[in-house]
């Protein structure tokens, strides 16, 4: 089917070439086949337009012919030039979206392989303007771009035949206003693309504005910024009338002044064309109609030369901003070892021999760790045997959430500084590392699809039956799956932006519940107790102790209630470990950890009101 | 397995028709129309311009064939030189004026749809204020952010694709058979005997590439949110080595969407060739039919001319028409969103202040945000002036609540809030709001600079935001900054610390000098050098204010003046310190255990 003949073969995503000229050649089959056909198109208005000639003199009564005949064969020209016309776009088209689907599947493939410095620098609305705004542009350069351009040359070859056989002194007085065409196009198109950056700027600035105004709307109440907000929002409203105003105008006013510009030729072929017809005889009536039509033809194509030019200009400032994400190099690199084969062979995968019930053992090791030039660990070592648990505490800014993201190598992990079973990290594959590493989030991210389909993330086949008694066990043991159950849809209920909202606490053991469906061997928890209330610390605190029991746990947290249902300790200020032991150790030694216990007593004690009943509760008090 | 399909299927089809939202509007609705004109009628002088220079420029377009056709016949025909002359130079003439007209006749037609357009963004934005709290926490931000610029921006596309122009160029046409049947009706009716077969394929082209485009349009939004998630979600993604089967699904989403665009190639390029196709065809049996009925050369050109005008609004007017429904579509949205009746704060019944000691209080309060599930119930208690109160109590106990009501950013369900005495639905809402400042627990800082923030709607007075900094003990924090108080506000305040963050919003309250200070102390931890910062900040805040703190620290708690103590949506017991701890109820026991303990 046509559809489908110009469609590349599907080719692994790392090996597309991703350069513009690159998928220019690569989509070039389909590129000759559509510049063929826009060549026969050409012909054909050129045969058409001779034709035409004959016809009119024999319609006129100026020749001898059969006007019925040649009309007939004018229709049947139309026709076949309705066809290869429409042909010569799709295969040129076909390109053009062969390029786009190619290049945003090597987008995707190169996102996953950039790690989080890169997503802290880019954000998700930049990145996703690229992918979309910019890709579109790169395609409209390689589909319409490449078309157009050609079809542009080939109508004014086509043109000039049909004006320049019947008189040259006439082609060039009716052409002699197009340079000056030409160079208006080209000063307009580029005083169009100033305008357009000047409009793409003010809407993002209205939009940021309004974004934060709604976003904060509880300040502005509270506050009563709303006239303040409005009179800043009036300033950026204006801006961006004024600018886009600038462009609608430029846009309206270039259109008549081409336009004019055109119609001179009209003029002179009215003028001189109509001497020719009075004292040339090769220059009869059928000339000066064909003349007339091979003109208008080109008109078109003339004026939209700038546009076009504007296009590949666009498409290639967009090109270098796709290009600049795919030159990004990733800062983690996959290793090569695997877990299960140390220490002797490294490569040779054998089954799980050698790994106990419990599992693996982490060890960290004079770890220091710096944003920039911002250090926030120094120093770090600890150990944590399998199946032994580990706190680590701390307050804001003390550096543990980047200690918990650096032992599965979710930020660049320095090389000999962590260790599972004795191997580097950053020698071991990584699938391999995250799937013996769990982790859940400090602040969750749940994609928005079902509560089923999160919790089953980590799972290739989240469907099968199989899958969901796991996905059930899971939950059970987040202590999540009687909630999940009295939403809407069960399992099956939409979560996010338009879904159903669960509350932190829900997100939080979803999470949970997500990082245990892959059995990892060490689970990392990272602060599981901000912002949940009482019956929702209970429940987490419930699932961490079933944990405890069945795996290595290491718990990011500030909270001593947590905290103290770990073997160890380590307590973290300013990136160095200040303090590290058992819980009641720490207590008795009276220093930071001591200090949090009871700061955190009152407030530990109005969770435990919270959770229960008031007059039970005070007569056990 | 088979149940494990019908599984998949089934969450699959609930979650297309949860993303899938493929809604063209009404492309016609009275309705909207009338409401848009109250955004027109302001600017309808320019409308009139627009319309009375269209008629004219029609006018002139029109008469150019005639000129090329009286040029010819009474020119080369009648072999006149000079008529060829003043032809050309009468055609040149007529160009001219018309394109002319047609500039300012763009921009009158520009000028009104962007000022139009404006009037109604401010609208909207302005409208938003005036919208409750509760309504904006069921809305997703990118979404009302989306009335405030897309929707309004479609409509602008009306003006500045010459949609506007439709009645214009419905004139033009009318015009133009009028004055080919005048030329010659039998040699018309042949031109024109192409037009409805033709006008049928493309229709039926038209239908299916409308279908096609739909499509592309729900493909579309699919795979954008797909990659948005995963590129929102690469920690996720990452931690679970997801990334194959990630790009796989994706992989599906982008060869769907190739596909649908490369089956509505086939009809956008139908559609594309169709005009010129039926151009040229109506010029042939121009010909065909001169074979039986000869007319004149003039005539014979004119009517090519003509031929060629006829069709060029119609080639727009496919595209024209997806202008104006993606435009109602977008009216449809922002007028919905107009309709909204919940008001913030409005102002009944007038009343006087009451002069007394009590600047604040609640009495018999009952709240929910939900119906059925109670915040608050039979909530009274009330604030001197220049008593700090502290509000304890577990987590969702009703605290940050009763601290919305005070400001009415929610409206009681019974009993009554007062301020100075006065019911607070008896203020105006600014001036109800003057009363307090606010320090929320999760500090919103907006665009702008550090000083900007703390001068929060004012323009800031840069000695003053000082003043304020210094009696806070953070003045020389923030002038380190390279840019010192005129340092930008990244967005949401990321360059700036917790810490940081709390001490602007402190700045702000104490800028803004309200007698109340209502206070959400921050839960967790802070690093130790801003944390002893916060301390004195705080009683310099409080310093001859009336304070309602929702308080988390022991030391906070302690230096109130009275504590009230909630549970579960009631006041469970109040009190000076002493007095509670004499009164061995449950702050007694809180705090007697707190203090056995070996320390």
């Amino acid at each position: 089917m046509f559809d489908t003949l110009f469609t590349t073969k599907k080719t692994p995503a790392d090996q597309i070439p991703v350069g513009l000229w690159a998928q220019f050649r690569r989509q070039s089959p389909g590129y000759i086949a559509g510049l063929l056909f826009l060549a026969a198109y050409h012909y054909l208005q050129y045969l058409f337009d001779v034709e035409l000639d004959e016809a009119v003199d024999v319609a006129l009564g100026n020749a001898p012919g059969n006007a019925v005949q040649l009309g007939v064969w004018l229709i049947g020209i139309s026709l076949v030039a309705f066809g290869v016309r429409v042909l010569s776009r799709i295969a040129v088209f076909n390109g053009g979206r062969n390029a786009e689907y190619e290049l945003r599947r090597a987008t995707l493939h190169h996102l996953h392989k950039l790690g989080p410095s890169f997503y802290a620098k880019m954000s998700t609305g930049d990145i996703m303007s690229r992918v979309t705004n910019d890709l579109g542009q790169v395609r409209l350069l390689l589909g319409f771009g490449v078309l157009n351009l050609f079809s542009t040359v080939f109508a004014l070859v086509s043109s000039l035949a049909v004006t320049l056989e019947r008189s040259v002194k006439l082609t060039l007085a009716s052409l002699s206003a197009m340079p000056i065409l030409i160079i208006v196009v080209l000063i307009f198109s580029r005083a169009m693309y100033a305008r357009q950056r000047e409009n793409q700027d003010a809407i993002g600035s209205l939009s940021g504005r309004v974004q934060a105004s709604i976003a904060g709307v509880r300040v502005v109440r509270s506050f009563g910024l709303e006239r303040a907000e409005i009179a800043e929002f009036e300033k950026a409203n204006a801006d961006y009338t004024e600018k886009s105003l600038r462009l609608a105008n430029l846009r309206g006013v270039m259109f008549p002044v081409m336009q004019g510009i055109s119609s001179v030729g009209i003029v002179v072929l009215l003028w001189y064309g109509g001497h020719l017809v009075l004292t040339d005889p090769s220059f009869d009536a059928g000339s000066f109609v064909a003349f007339f039509r091979a003109l208008s033809r080109l008109t078109w194509p003339l004026i939209s030369l700038g546009f076009i030019i504007s296009v590949i200009q666009r498409g290639r400032a967009s090109y270098s901003r796709i290009q600049e994400l795919l030159d990004i190099q990733p800062d983690i690199v996959d290793g090569e070892r695997s877990l299960v084969s140390h220490p002797r062979a490294i490569g040779t995968e054998s089954p799980e021999a050698g790994l106990g019930p419990k599992g693996v053992g982490l060890e960290v090791r004079d770890l220091s760790f710096a944003y920039g030039t911002k250090q926030v660990l120094r120093d770090v070592s600890f150990s944590v045997p399998p199946g032994a648990s580990l706190a680590i505490v701390g307050r804001t800014g003390s550096g543990k959430s980047t200690l918990a993201w650096l032992l599965a190598r979710l930020r660049p992990t320095p090389r000999g500084a962590v260790f599972l079973n004795g191997v580097d990290v950053c020698d071991l594959k990584l699938t391999e590392l995250r799937r013996t590493i769990g982790y859940a989030q400090q602040d969750p991210f749940l994609f928005s699809t079902t509560v089923g389909r999160n919790i089953g993330y980590g799972l290739d086949d989240p469907d099968s039956d199989a899958s969901q008694q796991i996905i059930l066990q899971a939950a059970q043991d987040a202590h999540i799956a009687d909630e999940v159950r009295e939403l809407p849809d069960g399992f099956d209920t939409v979560v996010g932006e338009r879904g159903v909202q669960l509350s932190g606490g829900q997100k939080q053991r979803t999470s949970l519940a997500r990082a245990l469906v892959s059995q990892p061997q060490v689970l990392v928890l990272d602060d599981p107790l901000s912002a949940v209330d009482a019956r929702t610390e209970a429940a987490i605190l419930a699932a961490i102790d079933k944990q405890l029991q069945q795996r290595s746990v290491i718990l990011v947290t500030h909270r001593i209630s947590a905290a103290k249902r770990c073997d160890h300790v380590v307590v973290l200020d300013e990136g160095r470990v200040i303090e590290q032991g058992a819980h009641a150790e720490l207590v008795k030694a009276g220093g930071l950890y001591a200090a949090f216990n009871d700061e955190q007593r009152i407030e530990t004690e109005l969770q435990r009101l919270g959770s229960s009943d008031l007059n039970q509760l005070a007569g056990a008090l | 397995m088979s149940e494990a399909s019908a599984r998949t299927s089934r969450i699959e089809k609930i979650l297309r028709e949860f993303h899938e939202d493929a809604s063209f509007g009404k492309a016609y609705d009275l309705r909207l129309l009338r409401r848009l004109w109250q955004f027109v009628y302001p600017h309808r002088r320019l409308l009139y311009w627009s319309l009375i220079l269209g008629v004219v420029t029609v006018g002139f377009g029109l008469v150019r064939p005639l000129l090329m056709q009286w040029t010819i016949d009474s020119g080369v025909l009648a072999k006149d030189a000079n008529v060829l002359l003043v032809g050309a130079a009468s055609f040149a003439g007529v160009t001219l004026i018309e394109q002319l007209l047609t500039v300012v006749r763009t921009l009158a037609t520009q000028r009104l749809g962007a000022v139009a357009v404006s009037d109604l963004r401010s609208h909207v934005f302005a409208f938003l204020h005036r919208l409750r709290l509760g309504y904006f926490d069921g809305q997703p931000v990118g979404r009302l952010v989306t009335r405030v610029t897309n929707d309004t921006d479609a409509l602008m596309e009306l003006a500045s694709s010459g949609v506007l122009n439709i009645a214009t160029d419905l004139l033009k046409l009318i015009g133009i058979v009028v004055l080919m049947l005048t030329l010659d009706w039998q040699l018309s009716i042949v031109a024109f005997l192409a037009v409805p077969p033709v006008m049928i394929l493309v229709q039926v082209v038209r239908r299916y590439h409308r279908e096609a485009f739909r499509e592309i349009r729900a493909k579309t939004s699919r795979m954008n949110a797909n990659m948005n998630e995963q590129v929102s979600g690469m920690p996720v993604v990452q931690a679970f080595s997801r990334q194959e089967a990630a790009a796989e699904d994706f992989d599906k989403i982008n060869q769907a969407f190739r596909e649908a665009n490369i089956r509505s190639i086939k009809y956008d390029a139908m559609q594309d060739a169709a005009i010129d196709t039926v151009t040229a065809i109506c010029v042939a049996f121009i010909l065909l039919a001169l074979g039986f009925h000869p007319v004149s050369f003039g005539v014979l050109v004119a009517f090519i001319a003509y031929v060629r005008e006829f069709f060029e609004p119609i080639s727009l007017l496919a595209q024209r028409y997806t202008i104006l429904q993606s435009s109602m579509a977008g009216a449809e949205r922002i007028f919905a969103l107009l309709e909204v009746k919940e008001f913030d704060a409005p102002e009944t019944t007038p009343a006087a202040d009451s002069p007394g000691d009590t600047v604040i209080s609640l009495e018999g309060v009952d709240f929910s945000y939900k119906p059925g599930v109670p915040v608050l119930h039979d909530v009274s208690l009330f604030a001197r002036r220049g008593e700090k109160i502290a509000l304890v109590g577990p987590t969702g106990s009703g605290k940050t609540t009763i601290a919305s009501l005070l400001l009415r950013l929610y409206d009681v369900q019974a009993g009554v809030v007062r301020v100075n005495g006065r019911d607070v639905k008896s203020f105006s809402r600014d001036e109800l709001r003057r009363h307090f400042a606010a320090v929320p627990q999760d500090v919103f800082l907006f665009p702008g600079t550090v000083a900007d923030n703390i001068a929060a709607g004012e323009k800031p007075d840069l000695e003053r935001v000082e003043e304020v900094l210094l009696r806070i003990s953070a003045l020389e924090l923030f002038k380190d900054r390279p840019e010192g108080l005129l340092a930008n506000v990244e967005e949401r305040g990321s360059n700036f610390s917790a810490g940081e963050r709390q001490l602007i919003a402190f700045a702000r309250a104490l800028y803004r000098d309200a007698p109340v200070l209502i206070l959400d102390e921050a839960t967790a931890s802070i690093d130790s050098d801003t944390e002893a910062h916060l301390q004195t900040a705080l009683n310099e805040l409080m310093k001859d204010r009336t304070a309602i703190i929702i308080a988390h620290r022991l030391s906070t708690i302690q230096a109130a003046d009275r504590i009230i103590v909630l549970h579960k949506g009631r006041v469970a017991e109040q009190g000076t310190h002493e007095a509670l701890l004499a009164g061995q109820g449950l702050y007694a026991k809180l705090h007697a255990l707190h203090f056995s303990r070996p320390r």
